[in-house]
């Protein structure tokens, strides 16, 4: 074969960068993570697993698990529903349905950090946009609910400087800004469904959109949810951009946004504090991998039967 | 797929005149949604056309009421005070480009996303090729590689990779920016993926005719990949031009090397009441080049951006 040399000029570069620059940092933070390293000490002394000790016993740490799960188990089901909502409604429209299409997708164009400033600003106790709309209703029906009285009564929510309400605000940008992505997915497994499918359930008796949807469009569609269900969680747990954004010194009001990207960029890069940084690393990492393999796992059980 | 798009957009003609309250109803959510959706979009545009004042108080509507207004700074420098009145969309999108080199940082981020892109294919296109089309020994154990690799989110393993960079000295350079995005595991993925599609004819037929596997790859695969890399390059360059996690970690402190997203960031860092305009007006430059051309070619981005659902 002419050229039988010329594969290992071909992958010989992509493999030397996926050992360095993927592999590598794997075992380097796996290394590091048992270690008190800092950046510009010559040595590190070996601490055995008093990093890993830390992350699960300290209250610090249970407010970083606390706030990431709270951040991603509010937005990937939110996500995932309104792009599937979204994607029905539209895939199911006589005419606009590109426009809404096109609209929803604009948040996940937009550089999100751009977008946070805006948030923060719209989000703003007094000259904000929202609580400005609130207050309009005051006065109103509105007021028959307990919440909304309270708030006419006293004042709104600060939301992002609340305590209570900061973590569900983030996680409410994270909403808007991802379920336009997850639309799309979910709009491509549509049209890919044969109308023959809906035909020949129509024949056995699914009369009702409900059935049609039960029996036709779910299970089709079974592939795109778990990919969906999948990249947003991984995107979710990711969070970052908004909370430094907002809360570039210690994670929000009383450690309630603390996530766990912001974690490290605060231990590892703020204070210089590797070890505990790359801990924090390969637990993200074993999260991230699990889900991963459970998402392959599943496509593959899948396609046996669908 | 695309003749049954065809088929449904003739019925939905046939039916578009006719009124139905369940129709009405969808459209009414969907309005919802995207008067949500749209909120924070338009309060960017409004706000970089307005006065500190009419934002402040909520006033002047969508492009604001465009008086003069004083520039305060104008008069601590010592100016008379009609020399200092200014126009806010002006003053906003000057005062954007003059507070900060922002043509620098969108310069820096042409310079990163075009150099990610262009690296990525030139190590990830042979590498597909070699997958696909050629048989060696060890070439299963290369794609389960590739496919190990592909559970590792770069952003996930920053912090290594940061002291690696660290330790070459390479903080604060252009090489941090572009260095860790070089490998796409990803885009060799997907590439061996629609290289496996070519049909090997037409690999033969350029051996027959003398080809180098070099010239078979630049010359005869790079041709047939451009749809697939046009998809791919949308990806790549969205993604790295919305960046903030990884600028944010290797750059510290050297502007002149800010990516837009951290140049965005700075300026938030050290604005009063009076520049909110100003910053607004960077957000708008700072976003509108993707928008644009995601308004251009909707159908090619939506490709590429949900590339990664053809997994």
């Amino acid at each position: 074969m002419p050229g039988s040399r010329a594969y290992l000029w071909f992958i010989g570069p992509a493999i030397i960068l996926m050992v360095l620059i993927l592999l590598l940092p794997i075992g380097i933070a796996g290394a590091l993570s048992f270690t008190d390293y800092s950046l510009g000490n010559t040595s590190a002394n070996f601490v055995g697993t008093e990093n890993y000790e830390r992350i699960f016993t300290r209250t610090t740490y249970e407010k970083m698990f606390g706030a990431t799960f709270r951040y991603v188990f509010v937005v990937v089901p939110l996500t995932v529903l309104l792009g599937l909502g979204a994607a029905l409604l539209i895939h199911s429209l006589t005419r606009f349905g590109d426009l809404y299409k096109t609209i929803y997708f604009l948040p996940v164009m937009a550089a999100l950090i751009a977008m946070a400033i805006v948030w923060e600003f719209a989000f703003h106790p007094t000259i904000g946009i929202i609580n400005a709309t609130l207050e309009r209703g005051c006065g109103t029906w509105l007021e028959t609910w307990d919440w909304y009285a309270a708030g006419c009564a006293r004042t709104f929510p600060l939301w992002l400087t609340d305590r209570d309400y900061a973590i569900w605000t983030v996680a409410f940008i994270g909403v808007w800004q991802g379920f336009g992505f997850n639309m799309v997915l979910y709009l491509a497994g549509l049209t890919s469904i044969p109308r023959s499918l809906y035909d020949a359930a129509d024949m056995d008796g699914a009369q009702s959109g409900w059935e049609r949807f039960r029996l036709v469009t779910w299970p089709m569609l079974g592939p795109t949810t778990v990919f969906v269900v999948t990249i947003s969680f991984i995107r979710s747990f990711q969070v970052f951009d908004t909370v430094e954004a907002f809360y570039p010194q210690g994670g929000g009001p009383s450690k309630s946004v603390y996530v766990m990207m912001f974690a490290i960029y605060e231990k590892a890069i703020q204070q210089n504090l590797m070890g505990i940084g790359a801990a924090i690393t390969v637990v993200f990492l074993g999260f991230v991998m699990f889900l991963t393999i459970l998402q392959r796992w599943l496509v593959e059980r899948r396609t046996h039967y669908v | 797929m695309s003749d049954v798009g065809a088929r449904s957009s003739v019925l939905s003609d046939s039916l578009a005149l006719r009124f139905s309250t369940r129709e009405a109803m969808k459209h009414a959510v969907l309005i919802l949604g995207a008067v949500v959706v749209l909120l924070p979009l338009y309060e960017m545009v409004s706000y970089s056309h307005k006065a500190p004042v009419e934002i402040m108080q909520q006033t002047g509507g969508f492009l604001g009421s465009q008086e003069p207004f004083r520039d305060d700074f104008c008069i601590k420098l010592g100016n008379a005070v009609e020399d200092c009145m200014v126009n806010p969309i002006v003053y906003n999108y000057t005062t954007a480009f003059e507070k900060a080199p922002l043509l620098r940082y969108l310069m820096n981020g042409v310079i990163v996303t075009v150099s990610i892109f262009l690296i990525q294919v030139v190590v990830a296109l042979p590498c597909a090729y070699a997958l696909a089309k050629l048989k060696f020994w060890g070439r299963e154990a290369v794609f389960g590689l590739v496919l190990f690799c592909l559970l590792i989110p770069v952003h996930a393993i920053a912090l290594p990779l940061y002291i690696m960079l660290a330790k070459l000295g390479l903080t604060n350079s252009y090489a941090a920016l572009i260095i860790p995005w070089t490998i796409s595991v990803f885009g060799i993925f997907l590439m061996r993926q629609f290289f496996m599609t070519v049909p090997d004819d037409l690999i033969d037929a350029a051996r027959m005719d003398g080809m180098s596997e070099y010239s078979i790859v630049w010359n005869v695969m790079l041709p047939t990949a451009i749809p697939a890399l046009m998809a791919f390059g949308i990806f790549s360059v969205v993604a790295h031009w919305n960046d903030y996690f990884w600028p944010r970690i290797v750059i510290t402190g050297n502007r002149d090397l800010f990516t837009p997203p951290l140049g965005l960031r700075e300026f938030k860092g050290d604005a009063d009441g009076d520049n909110f305009g100003p910053m607004m007006a960077t957000a708008c430059i700072i976003v509108t080049p993707l928008i644009v051309a995601f308004l251009l070619a909707q159908r090619r981005f939506i490709e590429g951006i949900t590339l990664s659902g053809m997994k």
